[in-house]
């Protein structure tokens, strides 16, 4: 077939496709789709998410503000990639690592600063030291009578006790966290990948919109079968790519994990396109299973995919936490001031652990925390594995959770009568010494 | 110049201090450490200031400053927010529900005395 055929069967001039074989024109979405019906091949065929993918990465990297002063030909790239593509190959391999290892920095760094353990010590130890230093102040300062005197003198003593405690805990606390890295690292990788991306991965986005047509099946958990294996035959080579620029990936049950977080990101990407969810969430305000319906999907993958939705002050940010029927985390998307602990058991008065007694039901909790941050969680017990007479019946609990102020956009809001639960990030963090459910004695006794 | 001060704050030894130090000061000192109690306590209009910690049982400091600024006997109720964490967001919540003043711990006895002092004269100017 010439170039002028193949421009009139997919409706554009032939200079245009000429602009778009040199590289000088980016192809996608349904001309994508076109041209490779009227070549018949396949899209991942026609589609060369390598050399695109290199092409992008090399023309990001020219244009990077740091490196402005070395005028790097930009212009030039496609030259560069063609007569020397290991060097291009190179550049880029070093850049995507660069870029990696300073996104695992930022997580990091997001992990000291919102770790409930840290966030809640931090607390107890200023509280303590404001406690000892009004008391000494007061002990230099003030003339004071014997019974006074010894009054003050025994909280400096008392405080200073709880002080000493907080920091031995502490310093468990990273014993611990230091033999705990190798069992949790698999969720940890997953968390880490989407953490550094806001939760929305736009190469899958855009890949998955070329597919999402394809998508066939009635049946809710059908459709997202078929999308996950159009994902994995058709989007692998993207998939390979973003694993293969994870940092330090330890083990093959990481990336394993990683690789199943975004086969199904791109199967829920193609069943419930971005900006079409973007609008039906908003109009239907994020109900979940109204969404459900509407995309015909299961709740477990709308629940994810709200995560995914861009972040703007208008949109509620969504978490997403589910767990097994042994408590277990197995994935969750944090989000600002929640987190489970990693090292330590979580709160059972979460509605997350108690959603199993009422499996397949909605329940909404309206909770505060002793920091004062106030949040509403949305609970489902949902069925997971083989269905059938004799086989059992295994559930996981998948829960929303949004900040209170975000779930007033939301079906999901509270009316001011809603009673608030109270409730910690575990025994050990949590300062409520009344709770039936303690288990472990608080860090500030 | 007495001034009456209610104290919402949960840590019985840093109110056993600040109500020292400030019946020194020749105030008044209520001690309330449930946050429910607070509410109740500053809508009565007993105090002049109000000193509220942010972690408080039952109704969290922020939440009881909110609902002091939508009630037209407490809109202008001097409040000075306590808070452990020092953290910006914290500073922002506070000013954005109504603080009139934000104060870390580990704080200095002189920094709660005299900002009480200039709050007791500001009122009564």
């Amino acid at each position: 077939m010439t170039q002028v055929h193949l421009a009139a069967k997919v409706d554009i001039s032939a200079s245009y496709l000429n602009l778009i074989e040199w590289n000088k024109r980016p192809i996608a979405g349904s001309l994508l789709r076109k041209v490779a019906d009227a070549l018949d091949i396949s899209l991942a065929e026609l589609d060369n998410a390598t050399e695109h993918h290199l092409l992008a990465t090399l023309s990001e990297i020219a244009r990077l503000p740091t490196l402005s002063a070395l005028q790097i030909e930009e212009h030039r790239t496609n030259e560069l990639i063609g007569r020397f593509p290991g060097w291009a190959r190179g550049i880029a391999a070093l850049a995507r690592s660069e870029r990696a290892a300073a996104a695992r920095v930022q997580v990091l760094s997001d992990r000291l600063n919102n770790d409930p353990f840290l966030s809640e010590t931090m607390h107890h130890m200023l509280t303590r030291i404001a406690a000892i230093r009004s008391a000494t102040e007061i002990l230099t300062d003030y003339e004071l009578a014997a019974d006074r005197r010894a009054q003050f003198n025994a909280i400096v003593h008392e405080e200073s006790q709880a002080l000493s405690k907080v920091g031995e805990s502490l310093a468990t606390y990273f014993d611990k966290a230091e033999e705990s890295e190798h069992a949790l690292k698999p969720i940890d990788e997953v968390e880490a990948l989407f953490n550094a991306r806001a939760n929305h991965i736009a190469e899958l986005e855009d890949a998955a919109q070329v597919l999402s047509a394809q998508v066939s099946g009635p049946r809710p958990r059908a459709r997202m079968t078929h999308a996950r294996s159009l994902a994995e035959t058709e989007l692998s080579p993207l998939i390979e790519t973003l694993i293969s620029e994870q940092p330090e990936m330890d083990g093959p049950l990481a990336e394993a994990r990683v690789r199943h977080a975004l086969i199904n990101y791109a199967a829920s990407a193609m069943v419930m396109p971005m900006s079409e969810f973007a609008t039906r969430a908003d109009t239907l305000r994020y109900d979940i299973d109204a969404l459900a319906e509407v995309f015909s999907t299961d709740i477990e993958s709308v629940s994810l995919r709200l995560t995914a939705l861009a972040i703007s002050k208008d949109v509620p940010k969504f978490g997403y936490f589910c767990v097994n029927a042994a408590g277990t985390v197995i994935e969750m998307r944090s989000i600002e001031q929640l987190a489970v602990p990693r090292y330590a058991s979580a709160c059972p008065l979460w509605v997350l652990y108690r959603a199993q007694q009422s499996p397949e039901t909605f329940i909404r909790q309206r909770v505060v925390f002793p920091s004062g941050a106030r949040f509403v969680f949305v609970a489902r017990a949902v069925h997971h594995g083989p269905a059938g007479f004799g086989k059992p019946r295994h559930y996981q609990t998948v829960m929303t959770a949004m900040s209170e102020d975000d779930a007033r956009k939301t079906v999901y809001a509270p009316d001011p009568n809603t009673s608030v639960e109270e409730v910690g990030p575990g025994c050990r963090l949590c300062p409520l010494t009344d709770c039936l459910h303690r288990v472990d004695a608080p860090l500030s006794e | 110049m007495t001034t009456r001060v209610l104290l919402a704050e949960d840590e019985p030894n840093i109110s056993t201090s600040l109500t020292f130090l400030l019946e020194r000061a020749g105030h008044e000192v209520k001690v309330e450490t449930d946050g429910d109690k607070a509410l109740e306590t500053a809508l009565s209009g007993w105090p002049a200031i109000l000193v509220l910690d942010v972690m408080l049982p039952s109704l969290d400091g922020y939440e009881i400053l909110r609902r002091l600024r939508d009630d037209v006997r407490t809109k202008n109720l001097p409040v000075i927010m306590l808070t452990a964490k020092g953290q910006r967001e914290d500073r922002e919540t506070a000013m954005k529900c109504g603080a009139n003043l934000f104060i870390t711990k580990p704080f200095s006895n002189a920094e709660i005395v005299d900002a009480i002092k200039d709050l007791a004269t500001a009122v009564s100017e």
